[in-house]
């Protein structure tokens, strides 16, 4: 497959950034020509994928990076993310109970919930102190 | 995230434009839990001009829901975007929430 196009980010362990990486996520799927509702997803996967890095992954109070690579060829667009901190396994998350009545209803474990819902491919694993977290999603 | 008020007849009408995400969401707690729960009156969120929400939003509007549903009060939304729609769909709370496709369809039953 002929790569379309490729951006990569190294973002602070910091919540802020995130809106910084939402930005820039939406310049480059205007230019990549992507749907806004792909647009919308793609954001939605990364926001709840490195916000639970930023409030999870590290134990202290130093600056740590989290690297993510975006890419995209004929029929896949694939979110690489990448981190030092604790190993956390998003795919062996038990899923949370959606038929809930609302008064019994939380909302923990939703973000990695919508991730495998709204990804077609979340694979990951742990390769020398690192986190890899790799989303896949098909396009037309 | 900008929210707006507006009484119409009984009906409070939450009016929401932007993004609600993980960077605002308590924000949008701050400005919409207080206001929620008189049973006397219903509550409206009118929902056209968002166009993103995160688990963090989603969080909200479940408070949201349990508060109103405690003070035995009802809570609507409406106009929702279809990508929005979706997000709410997968989560299942599409079926906590009563969803509507205009306000004129609720005021109309508020009345």
């Amino acid at each position: 497959m002929e790569t379309k196009g490729k951006i990569q980010f190294i973002l602070d362990n910091k919540v802020d950034e995130l809106s910084l990486l939402s930005a820039k996520v939406e310049t480059m799927a205007d230019l990549w020509d992507f749907s806004e509702s792909l647009t919308m997803n793609l954001n939605l996967v990364l926001e709840e994928a490195i916000s639970n890095i930023v409030f999870y992954a590290f134990n202290n109070e130093d600056e740590q990076k989290i690297y993510l690579t975006i890419e995209y060829d004929d029929d896949t667009l694939t979110a690489l993310i990448m981190d030092c901190g604790i190993p956390f396994d998003p795919t062996r998350q038990a899923a949370p109970d959606i038929t809930l009545p609302a008064e019994e209803r939380t909302i923990g474990g939703l973000g990695i919930f919508l991730i495998n819902k709204l990804m077609d491919h979340v694979e990951y694993c742990r390769k020398e102190n690192m986190n890899i977290l790799t989303l896949k999603k098909r396009i037309k | 995230m900008n929210i707006t008020f507006e009484t119409k007849s009984n009906c409070t009408v939450i009016h929401l434009t932007g993004r609600i995400d993980v960077t605002n969401s308590n924000d949008f707690e701050t400005a919409l839990i207080p206001i929620l729960g008189d049973h006397r009156y219903s509550f409206l969120i009118n929902c056209a001009e968002l166009n993103y929400i995160s688990s963090s939003g989603l969080r909200v509007f479940l408070l949201a829901q349990k508060k109103v549903m405690a003070a035995r009060g009802h809570l609507f939304l409406c106009c929702m975007q279809p990508m929005i729609r979706e997000i709410f769909d997968i989560s299942g709370l599409s079926t906590i929430f009563d969803i509507r496709e205009s306000e004129e369809e609720v005021l109309q039953q508020a009345d």
